[in-house]
């Protein structure tokens, strides 16, 4: 792929998640004029996540650990300049890696493993636990993400 | 101005009846933050600091997944309180507006009483969102999230239509206090229907993209980030119990697909 193809691509998978991250937060109600910080963090974690695969060949849990690095610290940074807690921009930030399509897959192919052919309900054994721990490490990844910046640098002692 | 006295260095001891106030006003606090989708580790630090910054000695704060329950400390005397939450969808204007009470307490901004008409009006905030601009634009976020899974412009098309509906039977149907699960059954089932167009009428190559995208606004997306952060941070309880919630959710998603899938004859893998 040729430096100009991955910019575009890049481009364009930004565009989209920044729109799926603006739907979501408006439905989260986030207050307007923070809005556009969550598509710009939306948009910037998805293409994280997308460079991290397309581009060095990782596979999608540690990628998308990266990509919600990545929205972790602006949240961070977007918390202290709008004065707003950044699970308001990590959030929707984060909504368009969230696994969906996996949960997804993983619930169909554990409905399918009712099925009478032994032969159909094993291989739908096996569809369900790989779609479930995929779904489950791409969870941790985002977590530990966009936990990151508090993680790294609000380490004091509990107070409650 | 209006900060917690001191004597000698020592926060003056509260009477009972100002005890009762605190604990009544943190436990508002709480109850907002985690109905509307705060994570555990902020119900517990927001809660803390607006008791001890109207005066109190300490404030523990027992954050369970539909229960709160507050004591307050002050000199010798303590009072306790129990309160019932019942989580109610995701609204991030109520977390980021009582966020920033614990600011302006801390700052001498707010007292008991100006805590009190503040708390009053984030439970009366207005939604600032159209419902129906909400709709368009969820639609066209599951639509977004077709393109990102390759689709063409027809499963745009379809998944746009689709997951505009179901978002609106999803309001229509929260309105009238449904149960959660029904409630994402039925509209699993709704955008299933649709969706399955791009199928039963040959619209595209991959019409199952548009299955799996019109689904996503129901995905719990919350619930699941929020569980993962509270078991990182050691709240263990909230975080399985929100973990199950989200695998619930996920499963009733399920259904309600396979109940459409099934009913127009396509296959959604």
């Amino acid at each position: 792929m040729t430096f100009t193809e991955l910019v575009r691509a890049l481009v364009e998978d930004a565009f989209w998640s920044g729109i799926a991250a603006m739907g979501f937060a408006m439905l989260f109600n986030v207050p307007q004029r923070v809005l556009i910080a969550c598509v710009a963090a939306g948009a910037v974690g998805h293409a994280v996540r997308t460079l991290m695969m397309e581009y060095f060949g990782m596979t999608i849990a540690p990628a998308t650990l990266a990509g919600a690095t990545a929205v972790g610290f602006m949240g961070y940074f977007f918390a202290h300049y709008y004065e707003v807690p950044s699970a308001v921009f990590t959030v929707s930030g984060a909504i368009p890696m969230v696994p969906g399509v996996f949960a997804y897959r993983t619930m169909i192919y554990a409905i399918r493993i009712t099925s009478a052919d032994t032969a159909i309900a094993q291989q739908a054994l096996l569809d369900a636990s790989v779609n479930g721990i995929q779904t489950a490490l791409i969870l941790a990844g985002i977590a530990v993400g966009i936990a990151a910046p508090s993680l790294l640098f609000e380490r004091h002692k509990p107070v409650v | 101005m209006n900060k917690p006295s001191y004597v000698n260095g020592e926060k003056m001891t509260l009477s009972r009846s100002e005890l009762r106030d605190i604990v009544d006003l943190a436990l508002w606090a709480g109850q907002m933050l985690l109905r509307c989708g705060a994570e555990s580790q902020r119900v517990e630090e927001t809660v803390h600091r607006l008791g001890t910054g109207l005066g109190c000695d300490w404030i523990d704060i027992l954050v369970s997944p539909n229960v709160l329950i507050i004591t307050t400390t002050s000199g010798e005397e303590f009072r306790t309180k129990v309160r019932r939450v019942v989580q109610m969808g995701v609204d991030m204007a109520v977390v980021a507006a009582v966020n920033d009470l614990k600011f302006r307490l801390e700052a001498g901004e707010l007292d008991r009483f100006s805590l009190r008409a503040e708390l009053e009006r984030i439970d009366n905030l207005p939604q600032q969102y159209n419902r129906w601009l909400v709709v368009g634009m969820v639609g066209l976020a599951c639509a977004s999230f077709s393109r990102l899974f390759d689709g063409d412009w027809a499963v745009f098309g379809v998944t746009l239509v689709a997951a505009s509906l179901a978002m609106t039977v999803r309001q229509e149907l929260g309105r009238r206090h449904f149960n959660s699960f029904l409630l994402v059954i039925a509209t699993a089932f709704v955008a299933g229907l649709i969706a399955s167009l791009a199928t039963v009428w040959h619209l595209s190559d991959q019409p199952q993209t548009a299955l799996a995208a019109s689904v996503l606004l129901l995905v719990p997306g919350v619930p699941l980030i929020n569980a993962m952060e509270d078991l990182i941070k050691g709240h263990m309880v909230t975080g399985i119990v929100r973990a199950i919630v989200g695998g619930l959710i996920s499963l009733s998603i399920a259904l309600g697909l396979l109940l459409a899938m099934s009913l127009m004859g396509v296959s959604g893998l």
